[in-house]
């Protein structure tokens, strides 16, 4: 049946403002796709016209093979949703609000306490099932969400920013929950403008801007799209070291740094550090720190849209 | 899905068709499911609980007291004041519980649980309509407390039991009305602040211009004419004809008025809920 989340052409206008121009995302069965942006790039409109919450203005998304537009109920049978802001739920204690949603996921009703606790327990908020809701962390409420969203065994989960406002235990938490579910086959979008989530947990990342998909890909894919690794070598002689090295087949570009240090560009760092090392032996060069870093998806974001993502979250 | 065999099985059996038994079957799962939770968080209210309930009675007590003296029987026909009053008691707390029964629907909405709701496979009108079965069962408890209350005070009512059934007929139908039409404001509003403003605006003109206090034969010519506008005047009328006079045609004629008041509220409310539902901006 092909792609699981579909989109074509995908555009969402409010007033006159544009907030999703023309996307295009396919999201194949099992993968775990990031849509990775900053604020206001469209990931959240997106996400809401995905669950059926906001009707687009042109173009056409199919989730598992169901028009958002004219099948919205079962594209809703199929969906697990996470919402980004948690949701309010009131005096309830949290097995009261698993409960309820079980019911209204028609989980049939001698199942519904079970079911509940199954799912609480997968989140691990057993132990504080029956406290209530008011008294949870931010970090439970959001567990509890999840544990809402997974009730009825969705084909696809949905999670926008599931990190956001989360300590890092319990995000670790999270992360640990979202890699169970994929390894049940389960596929999953998740919006974040957290790179190093997108780099962890996807498959695949779209990264968005101004409410396009700007280029898509692996992690790894994205990022050597970007080129060299870099081979950071300090030595006491760099002048020589840069001499010895310029016709290798493996340097793409050197630049000496200001504190003695050389940058070496490579294809593959994996090749070039060995082969920095094996040319210092050689040439009796003693060197110093021999490191490399690989690009980050902030450098894939900078390089397809000319902005640091990191800065674009901190000017918004 | 390998670890969920059983949630094909499931999917396949929460697929009915519409209209098919099984579709219903959902529909009264999902509003009960609703309905559970509007009762918890009552439950757990539990100062607003007593306030709430109170209410009607403290004011047929003190109010019907007070003002009993001061109001001739010839104007409102009839030397029962409490008897009188006990109609617009009944309205008045309708129109109240109207009010707050519309804040969990606009709180859902600002805290963004609706979207959550929304993005279920649950019918569209669950969330109206649970609303509706949970008010018209709170209502009617608290009719029967300030009946109850009345009765103690003397107040006899002229159809009988019967009577009393008929009135929390026309009470559930009024709550319909009155639940549809703040519902729909809740939805309709930008934000929770302009909701009160208006709410607070409207409710007590709505029932000034009711027969709630004075009979309709006693007010001005054009008060009278907004008045007939009012659904609130039919309950009214409906209920203190009951109580006062006993069993009349006109009865009959106020519940249809009624019924036709809370359909029309009630296309008004899914209205709102649907371009609330269909189109927010967002993030």
């Amino acid at each position: 049946m092909g792609a699981v989340i579909e989109t074509i052409g995908l555009r969402k206008v409010f007033g006159g403002h544009v907030a999703v121009e023309g996307l295009d995302l396919a999201v194949e069965r099992g993968q775990v796709v990031g849509l990775l942006g900053p604020n206001g790039a469209g990931k959240t409109t997106t996400i809401r016209m995905l669950t059926t919450l906001l009707a687009p203005s042109a173009g056409a998304a199919r989730v598992c093979g169901f028009d958002v537009s004219t099948h919205p109920d079962e594209v809703r049978r199929r969906i697990g949703y996470v919402m980004q802001t948690v949701a309010y739920r009131g005096l309830l204690t949290g097995r009261e609000c698993v409960e309820i949603e079980a019911s209204l996921y028609h989980v049939p009703r001698r199942e519904v306490r079970r079911r509940a606790a199954e799912a609480l327990d997968g989140v691990g908020m057993l132990p504080h099932a029956d406290r209530r809701w008011t008294t949870y962390s931010g970090g439970m409420k959001k567990r509890l969400d999840l544990a809402c969203g997974l009730l009825h065994a969705p084909e696809v989960l949905v999670l926008d920013e599931p990190s956001l406002g989360l300590d890092v235990q319990s995000r670790h938490g999270v992360w640990e929950y979202v890699r169970d579910r994929c390894a049940g086959g389960a596929t999953i979008l998740l919006a974040t403008n957290y790179l190093d989530e997108a780099d962890r947990l996807c498959d695949r990342v779209a990264i968005i801007d101004h409410g396009r998909v700007v280029v898509e890909g692996s992690p790894a894919e994205l990022k050597r799209s970007v080129g060299a690794d870099v081979v950071q070598v300090t030595c006491g002689e760099p002048a020589r070291l840069q001499r010895a090295i310029a016709g290798e087949g493996w340097v793409r570009d050197i630049v000496a740094g200001d504190s003695g240090g050389l940058h070496v560009y490579v294809e593959d760092a994996a090749v070039a550090l060995p082969a920095v090392m094996r040319v210092g032996l050689e040439q009796g060069i003693e060197l110093g720190r021999v490191t490399y870093s690989q690009p980050s998806l902030d450098d894939v974001f900078l390089l397809h849209t000319g902005r640091e993502l990191r800065e674009v979250e901190v000017a918004s | 899905m390998t670890s969920h065999p059983s949630a094909v099985q499931e999917r396949a059996a929460a697929h009915p068709g519409r209209g098919s038994a099984a579709a219903r079957g959902h529909w009264a799962q999902e509003v009960m499911a609703l309905a559970r939770r509007w009762w918890i968080e009552l439950l757990r209210e539990r100062l607003n609980l007593v306030l709430s309930i109170a209410q009607p009675a403290i004011w047929l007590v003190f109010f019907g007291a007070g003002v009993e003296r001061a109001i001739d029987a010839e104007v409102i026909g009839t030397d029962d004041y409490v008897g009188f009053m006990l109609a617009g008691i009944v309205t008045f707390t309708i129109v109240g519980n109207g009010i707050s029964g519309a804040m969990p629907l606009l709180w859902d909405k600002e805290t963004g649980y609706l979207d959550r709701l929304m993005s279920m496979p649950i019918a569209r009108s669950t969330v109206i309509v649970s609303r509706f079965v949970f008010q018209v069962a709170q209502q009617s408890a608290q009719i029967l407390l300030v009946v109850l209350v009345a009765l103690l005070l003397g107040v006899r009512i002229a159809a009988g039991p019967l009577g009393l059934l008929v009135i929390l007929v026309a009470a559930a139908l009024l709550t319909m009305s009155v639940t549809a039409a703040f519902s729909a404001l809740a939805y309709a509003v930008p934000q929770h602040g302009t909701f009160f403003a208006i709410a607070g605006f409207v409710s007590l003109p709505l029932l000034f211009m009711s027969n709630a206090f004075v009979p309709l034969d006693a007010m001005p010519g054009w008060m009278a004419v907004v008045a007939r506008l009012n659904p609130l005047t039919y309950a009214i009328e409906a209920m203190r004809t009951l109580v006062i006079r006993g069993w009349a045609a006109s009865v009959l004629w106020s519940l249809v008025v009624l019924a036709v008041a809370a359909a029309v509220c009630l296309a008004a409310g899914v209205q709102q809920f649907r371009r609330q539902t269909g189109e927010r901006v967002q993030g």
